[in-house]
């Protein structure tokens, strides 16, 4: 009697598994629903690869356990092509706009925000969330939502330009 | 393992029931689960059920309070971190709030988890003792009120019994009234945790003389440690030179640090002093 069936909100869709022992939303995603999108580095909430869109703001989906989520709606990265070309209907409170969403594609390709692209599912969802939540941030505001963004590729100044880029597309300035 | 239940009750008495109930010692409480997750993913930590907070709705919340704040356990520290309410009367504490790890860390991480964790090394603890601020712990068997600094007791040790509840945080409003500075040096890298984190919170009269200190450093013991020989040092003059000097002293000679991957123990005695120093400074250019 040790497994428990967990049911949540996957990308809009309702899904049900069985859990085992301490499982994690990480591993649930990408053993259970085969969403391996969603990569486990560190698996102490410190480097981001595994970060997902949860009710409303961004979380490590090491650290939250199967259970926990239960009932809850989780946004991963296979979850972008739906929301950029708007075919999600009854959007969950906070969920980036399919607009925001192209405009963060566009411009991690435009940018070079990505190279080996093991960070990406995790910075793409970051940036999200940071834009809808405030569509014109510092740059100090930038650096201190992303810490914790782990990436070994980029140097961060690609991800940073394609930040300000999506940014302005999406919510250009007054200045002519 | 078996795998965990997790239960939400929605009242503080639900609540406490399950933690003392029939099932006592089965559930854990978990908050926002940043404390508690990484000791479940390696086996260190196995229990039955978790007793999620996040529904009772009695422990929530941030209100101004005698002209300081009642917050309660389970507010996020990114609340704290934008809480108008919070900047406006002890600003110290929501920028304190914002460096905590990072945004993800933030979003899910409650100011009672924080406390009840433990760590040594956290943030808040040395800017809360600063504060003066006490913490509520109730179980079935009735309620008390402690000074932080009496809460701690070792590294991810405290005072709290099983069945018991941090259920909120007093910041005294006297703490509103004086000037208070933090400063954390993370040398490794801005979203790890501090080597050693300095909190001062000072009352200095139109003359600059400091008529009131309140010394507070983490990262540098088994606990957050509240430093009176510097608050003594401090008390009765002008924070300058030698006082500033001084004060730092006594931090370095007070502190009781150990080695580990953040510093050696003799380097986190210094930085205790050289942080010290700076905060003070700080205080001091404010005026
Ligand atoms: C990647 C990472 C980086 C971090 N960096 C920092 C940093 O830079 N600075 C820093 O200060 N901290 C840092 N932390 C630690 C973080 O602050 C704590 O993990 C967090 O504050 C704990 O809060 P929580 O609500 O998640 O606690 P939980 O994990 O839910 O709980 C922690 C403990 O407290 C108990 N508990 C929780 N709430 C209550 C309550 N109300 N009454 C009684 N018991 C309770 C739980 O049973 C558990 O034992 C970091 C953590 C991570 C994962
Ligand atoms: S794997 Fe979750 S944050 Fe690193
Ligand atoms: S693109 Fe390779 S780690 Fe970021």
């Amino acid at each position: 009697m040790s497994a428990r069936t967990v049911e949540l909100f996957v990308n809009g869709r309702r899904v049900q598994a069985p859990v085992e022992g301490a499982e994690f939303l990480a591993e649930f995603l990408r053993e259970r629903l085969g969403l391996a999108g969603t990569k486990v580095g560190c698996g102490i909430g410190a480097c981001g690869l595994c970060t997902v869109w949860m009710d409303g703001q961004v979380v490590s989906s090491c650290l939250v356990p199967a259970v926990v989520a239960a009932g809850r709606h989780v946004w991963t990265v296979e979850g972008l092509t739906d929301l950029a070309e708007g075919r999600v209907t009854d959007a969950p409170p906070g969920l980036p706009s399919p607009q925001l969403v192209q405009a963060v594609q566009r411009a991690f390709v435009q940018c070079e925000g990505l190279q080996c692209g093991i960070c990406t599912p995790g910075q793409v969802w970051a940036v999200c969330a940071l834009l809808s939540e405030e569509p014109r941030p510092s740059e100090e505001r930038v650096r201190e939502f992303l810490a914790g963004n782990l990436c070994r590729c980029t140097g961060y100044q690609g991800i940073l330009r394609a930040v300000r880029q999506a940014s302005e597309e999406w919510a250009p300035s007054e200045d002519p | 393992m078996k795998t965990p239940e997790y239960v939400t009750p929605t009242t503080l008495r639900e609540a406490l029931e399950l933690l003392s109930g029939a099932g006592g010692g089965e559930a854990v409480v978990w908050a926002g689960g940043t404390g508690l997750g990484p000791l479940l993913r390696r086996g260190l930590a196995s229990p039955a059920v978790l007793l999620g907070l996040e529904k009772v709705g009695e422990l929530g919340g941030v209100q101004p309070a005698d002209g300081g704040l009642r917050l309660g356990a389970t507010v996020r520290l990114r609340d704290l971190q934008r809480s108008p309410v919070v900047a406006a009367r002890v600003p110290a504490l929501a920028d304190a709030a914002g460096r905590v790890g990072n945004v993800r860390v933030r979003s899910l991480a409650t100011l009672g988890g924080h406390l009840c964790h433990a760590d040594p090394a956290q943030d808040l603890p040395p800017v809360l003792v600063a504060l003066g601020a006490r913490v509520c712990l109730v179980s079935l068997r009735g309620t008390r009120v402690l000074p932080l600094e009496e809460f701690f007791v070792g590294p991810l040790q405290t005072v709290l019994s099983p069945e018991e509840l941090l259920t909120e945080v007093w910041v005294p409003g006297e703490s509103a009234s004086r000037n208070t500075v933090y400063a954390r040096f993370a040398p490794r890298s801005p979203e790890d945790y501090p080597t050693v984190g300095v909190a001062v919170s000072v009352r200095l009269d139109p003359d600059g003389v400091c008529q009131e200190a309140r010394v507070a450093v983490g990262g540098a013991g088994p606990t957050v440690l509240r430093i009176t020989a510097a608050e003594q040092a401090l008390v009765g003059g002008v924070l300058a030179g030698q006082r500033i000097r001084d004060a730092a002293r006594e931090v370095e000679a007070a502190v009781d640090p150990w080695d580990d991957s953040r510093g050696s123990a003799e380097y986190k005695r210094a930085m205790a002093r050289v942080w010290t120093e700076r905060v003070l400074q700080k205080l001091a250019d404010e005026v």
